[in-house]
């Protein structure tokens, strides 16, 4: 998948991309949506040792539903999110199902306790296949399909130039992540 | 695809030369485990390095791509004095700041911290690489001296980088101040005449963009959560910017003049500039812009300030000079002439810079209470 999406990546097409891409950030992260202010209170609230209450707060940013897991379930979670190691992405294909079955979340969780794991989302998912990196839809943790869009943005960081990384704290990830959210829904 | 490039074979010199480098890490308490995953990365990015020398007397003529190709010793010593100059930077940030990491506010300003050092050993990988791979002998002798000058002992090229940073205020003033007079210098670079060094120079920005944002996020925090009072703030701020001002080197400088002559240093703004370069004051030029952007920035900072602390503000580029037609004349904060002898100067700078009373203070006072926002890490 990751070799499907990416073998056929165009730096040319990404230019007009790359040229806005700090206001396609600022349109997205700064907007009422976005809610600037609590996901860089998140970036510092959630720490080791994690704990359910982070995942809540994480939720809450993100709008989703409560989380109906059983206990094992948030523990296998839990242990992942210690376990990781960026930018692997097959210890999801171990989760059981109902972990699986909402990449939003899943992905959420790994950013916030890693930062360098991108929030999936689907404006940034068009966002990735405008630039000519298809990358399919889905709502379930497919490793694979994770690991291309994380792989995508991961290029985009190495190919942009220097003017599109703007001076602040949040995680590099979360800039190219929020201006492809923005440039998605364009 | 881009003409990026990562470097998967290094010369013997270079690998020497690491061995030494982990030495040097041993030497100064950072411990290897803390890098996790991150690699030290060789990183060129081509293809904004230009193929052509674009200002200067060689301008026109196609970059230098290896020594032999650069017409003049003088040139040569110039590129390896450069080099050398921003390679000790680098390693002596991390000098000043790993002890820091012990006592981090909270656990994201930890892993910020972290992520800056090994971006700085990165850095100064980079400019190594380089000196051992582009300049024989003499470029590996400047390689060695990287690791051998030290920011504890004061043996470090620029003021800045022997300056003591003791506690998390300096660290978010160093990496908002004098980060941000390292992007100059590397903007400065990204134009060279000599190719691999220009090259060098994307990578290194991206990275240290978000080493400034780390700063000016830090003293926003700092000042939005009012434990620390602004006006104890305000002295870091006048200890700090004029050490910045005077790492953009002396006024009317000719080996800057040089620099710009050979192609090798360029205007912050480059690319960008309508104008021909004042090559009398290349370095006055850069200054100004720098100091404009420190006052925007300052500007942005304090209006987070609690109701009733008094406005933030940049001191005056004439206060506290070490270097330039300002240096060890006396001028207030607001740059007006001091009036008065020795004593009342003394008395005068302890009133607009931290003072031990001051240290003592912010550490066992401010500090000791939630002094910036968010804070609730303790450590692990």
């Amino acid at each position: 998948m990751q070799h499907v999406a990416l073998s056929s990546f165009d730096k040319g097409r990404c230019e007009p991309f790359f040229d806005r891409l700090t206001d396609y950030f600022h349109q997205h992260h700064h907007s009422e949506e976005g809610d600037a202010e609590s996901y860089e209170e998140l970036l510092y609230r959630v720490r080791r040792p994690y704990t359910t209450q982070m995942l809540d707060m994480i939720d809450a940013w993100m709008g989703l539903e409560k989380r109906d897991w059983r206990e094992e379930t948030q523990r296998e979670v839990m242990l992942a999110l210690y376990a990781i190691r960026y930018p692997d992405t097959l210890l999801i294909e171990s989760f059981t199902e109902n972990a699986r079955s909402n990449l939003p979340r899943l992905s959420a969780y790994l950013h916030f306790t890693n930062h360098t794991y991108a929030i999936w989302d689907e404006d940034t998912r068009r966002g990735l296949v405008k630039l000519g990196i298809d990358i399919p839809a889905t709502e379930v943790a497919d490793p694979f399909v994770y690991g291309a869009y994380v792989s995508a943005i991961e290029l985009l960081k190495d190919v942009a130039p220097f003017t599109c990384f703007l001076e602040h704290d949040v995680p590099r990830q979360r800039l190219f992540q929020a201006a492809l959210a923005a440039y998605g829904r364009e | 695809m881009a003409d990026a490039e990562v470097v998967g074979d290094y010369t013997q010199n270079f690998e020497v030369w690491i061995d030494d480098f982990n030495e040097w890490q041993t030497r100064i308490g950072f411990d290897p485990s803390w890098l996790g995953d991150y690699r030290f990365d060789i990183k060129f990015d081509w293809d904004t390095a230009g193929s052509h020398i674009e200002f200067g007397d060689f301008k026109g003529k196609p970059k230098w791509e290896r020594r032999m190709q650069i017409p003049q010793q003088t040139i040569r010593d110039a590129i390896v004095n450069m080099v050398s100059v921003q390679g000790d930077t680098e390693f002596a940030s991390v000098e000043q700041q790993n002890h820091l990491l012990a006592s981090a506010p909270t656990e994201y300003d930890r892993k910020s911290a972290l992520r800056i050092m090994c971006e700085e050993q990165r850095h100064g990988w980079q400019m190594a690489y380089l000196l051992c791979t582009f300049f024989g002998e003499q470029g590996v002798r400047e390689a060695a001296k990287l690791l051998e000058r030290n920011a504890q002992e004061g043996t470090r090229i620029l003021g800045s980088f022997n300056e003591p940073i003791d506690h998390w205020l300096d660290f978010f003033m160093f990496t908002h101040f004098i980060d941000r007079d390292g992007k100059y210098q590397l903007k400065m670079l990204s134009t060279s005449s000599f190719k691999p060094l220009a090259a060098s120079m994307g990578p290194m920005l991206k990275e240290e963009s978000f080493h400034l944002g780390t700063g000016a996020n830090g003293l926003r925090r700092i000042v939005k959560q009012g434990v620390i009072p602004c006006a104890l703030v305000q002295k870091y701020v006048n200890k700090w910017v004029s050490t910045g001002l005077d790492l953009f080197g002396t006024d009317d400088s000719a080996s800057a003049q040089w620099a710009y002559v050979y192609g090798v240093k360029g205007r912050y703004d480059e690319r960008e500039a309508q104008e021909p370069a004042a090559r009398e004051h290349l370095n006055e030029a850069s200054r100004e812009l720098y100091f404009q952007e420190l006052r925007d920035e300052m500007r942005r900072i304090s209006k987070v300030r609690k109701k009733g602390e008094p406005a933030l503000y940049i001191p005056s580029d004439k206060f506290k000079r070490g270097i330039g037609k300002f240096a060890g004349k006396r001028y207030t904060v607001h740059g007006e002439d001091f009036e008065g002898d020795e004593v009342a100067w003394e008395e005068y700078l302890s009133s607009v810079l931290p003072s031990d009373e001051d240290e003592d203070r912010l550490i066992n006072e401010y500090m000791e209470q939630e002094w910036i926002q968010y804070r609730e890490w303790k450590g692990d």
